[in-house]
């Protein structure tokens, strides 16, 4: 006789789907209680002075866009808002083409000049020894910008910078796992005595606790922390339905996901809970 | 809602130069419902998405790494060395060498790499044992070093939290309280955790206990990890459904070049590519499981 355990679990996907897409569309935006890791992430940046120069590094590629796009969006506005200048580098292949739209987008809005207030250097092979390469000295790691092919020390922007991380004052990473925030710790981070922001997708996240904040300044955990940095950074700013790239808009969109989510999970949970108690039932009927 | 692809201007049907034409968008469409059957069971629309996406992957990492890893870090980097006027000196990972130390030590490495093709044609062969030889030691020293202090002395560091001082008792009171408490049970749990990978000593009640404790720890850690995974999954779906939500917008209509102002907006939105790529594909689904069906029941 069919038992409840033997039911099909494509039922379990369809209820998962109808309940994400129940709640998408009756979703609704809500603000979360800031946390203190993405806290200190934003003070981390406030702290910094005008005109400093920050490593931001791309580490992920589309396949996580959802946690990190958002955090990397915010975070290019907070920096360049604040008149703090990006050294842009990638080590994942899949990033550069992905990452340069949204500068081009975002850096116009405060009338930044590129080679001057930010500079696009792309990606370079070697996951941890191309690490170690950027740390020990940036203009050999990188001979020409990822942009316009000219060789980097042509900018004005990289005048300042020396072998070491010499003339960076922060390291950022959004990573999406391997190579990512923990090798630029390892080879970066400890070695030149470099401050270090990251934003990390939800697999990644359990990872960092251990690393705050002795190694790591601050981080965005997953698409929640991505939603709590997003309040910070648009604070009085109201969202415009027309226009998707807002960040006000974005922070918005996230905030209503984060609603599809808690009820995802809370279906989740109590799946769980259902299929335990079906599988001691069971087990103890069968002894 | 607001989803994050919604475009009020119609967008150009093919249009290399924009960031979605009329063709992206069906493609997404197609691609994303693709990948989602076979939740439902594997499928033709699934396999021609699987291959699509491995052999586009692999065409774009190829190319990239063609650019960065051959063209950049050898015939450019040889180039440029070249074209660097005798006496003057060329950076080369962080120091400053003569041109020709650097062409060399380019050469060697680009040397080393085509010996490691060797294996291809003589698998037993010495040759590609040196590169490989290489490349093991040179990872290994960059692992020691940075790794050991990241993963090794700043976190026996980070474990030996300081005890806050308070006036009201041992642990304190109020948030000194719980912070306290949370480094105990930090402690403990760490204690026990790696207590349960000791097997030198055979386990009796008090060993067995601490063990046993530490597999709860490990599995609450467990825990985190898949509920943390699960976050990430679900993240991913409601991206998904934001982006597909986004290409019902009227600009992407099949309506929209006719007659969009005059035709109501869910009509509008019903001949979408995100509704007629999912109607398509559940008739293709439909129609291969009954074809299934009967051919299984003429065989018997």
């Amino acid at each position: 006789m069919a038992t409840v355990t033997d039911i099909d679990r494509r039922w379990v996907f369809l209820i998962m789907g109808l309940v994400v897409l129940i709640t998408y569309i009756g979703g609704v935006a809500k603000d979360l209680p800031v946390s203190e890791y993405v806290d200190a992430y934003y003070k981390t940046i406030e702290d910094l002075p005008a005109g400093s120069v920050v490593m931001l590094s791309a580490d992920f590629d589309p396949a996580s866009a959802a946690e990190l796009l958002p955090m990397y969006q915010a975070t290019i506005h907070h920096l360049l808002r604040r008149d703090i200048r990006i050294v842009n580098v990638a080590t994942w292949p899949a990033a550069p083409p992905y990452t340069r739209r949204w500068f081009d987008q975002i850096a116009p809005q405060y009338g930044k000049v590129y080679g001057t207030d930010w500079l696009e250097l792309g990606f370079l092979p070697g996951d941890d020894v191309a690490m170690g390469q950027i740390g020990g000295s940036i203009t050999s790691a990188f001979a020409e910008d990822a942009r316009e092919n000219k060789p980097i020390t042509d900018f004005p922007l990289t005048a300042e910078l020396s072998s070491n991380m010499g003339g960076i004052v922060l390291l950022v990473s959004l990573s999406a796992g391997y190579p990512g925030i923990l090798e630029w710790i390892a080879q970066v981070g400890g070695r030149y005595d470099v401050p270090i922001l990251t934003g990390t997708t939800a697999v990644q996240t359990p990872d960092l606790y251990a690393y705050y904040p002795s190694q790591c300044s601050g981080f965005l955990g997953a698409a929640t922390g991505a939603t709590q940095y997003l309040q910070l950074v648009t604070v009085g700013e109201t969202e415009v339905p027309d226009d998707p790239d807002n960040l006000a808009t974005v922070r918005a969109s996230n905030q209503r996901r984060m609603f599809v989510q808690s009820w995802a999970h809370g279906i989740l949970i109590l799946l769980i809970i259902v299929g335990n108690v079906l599988y001691f039932r069971g087990r103890s009927q069968t002894a | 809602m607001i989803p994050l692809a919604l475009q009020q201007a119609a967008p150009e049907f093919f249009d290399l130069s924009s960031n979605m034409d009329g063709v992206g968008a069906w493609m997404v469409c197609f691609f994303t419902l693709a990948v989602y059957s076979f939740l439902y069971r594997d499928n033709a629309f699934y396999k021609t998405a699987e291959h699509v996406f491995v052999g586009a992957g692999t065409a774009f990492f190829a190319l990239q790494y063609y650019e960065e890893g051959i063209k950049g870090a050898i015939w450019e980097h040889i180039e440029r060395a070249v074209n660097t006027a005798p006496g003057e000196i060329f950076e080369l990972g962080g120091y400053a060498v003569d041109p020709t130390v650097a062409i060399v030590l380019r050469c060697i490495a680009a040397v080393l790499g085509l010996m490691l093709l060797s294996r291809l044609f003589l698998p037993n062969s010495w040759m590609a044992r040196w590169p490989l030889a290489i490349m093991v030691g040179v990872y290994a020293a960059l692992k020691m070093t940075g790794e050991t202090q990241s993963k090794l002395v700043l976190q026996v560091k980070g474990a030996m939290k300081p005890w806050a001082t308070t006036d009201g008792g041992l642990l304190g009171s109020g948030e000194v309280f719980y912070q306290n408490l949370s480094y105990v049970i930090l402690l403990v749990g760490l204690i026990c955790a790696l207590l349960h990978f000791v097997f030198t000593f055979q386990r009796g009640k008090t060993l067995g206990g601490i063990s046993r404790v530490g597999v709860v720890t490990l599995m609450i850690t467990f825990g985190s990890m898949f509920g943390f995974t699960v976050l990430g999954r679900y993240a991913l779906l409601i991206e998904r459904l934001d982006n597909l939500a986004g290409f019902t917008a009227p600009a992407y209509s099949l309506l929209a070049s006719a007659d969009s102002a005059g035709a109501s907006s869910r009509v509008s939105q019903l001949i979408s590519p995100p509704w007629i790529v999912a109607g398509i594909l559940v008739l293709g689904l439909l129609i291969t499981r009954a074809s299934g069906e009967s051919d299984s029941a003429s065989a018997s």
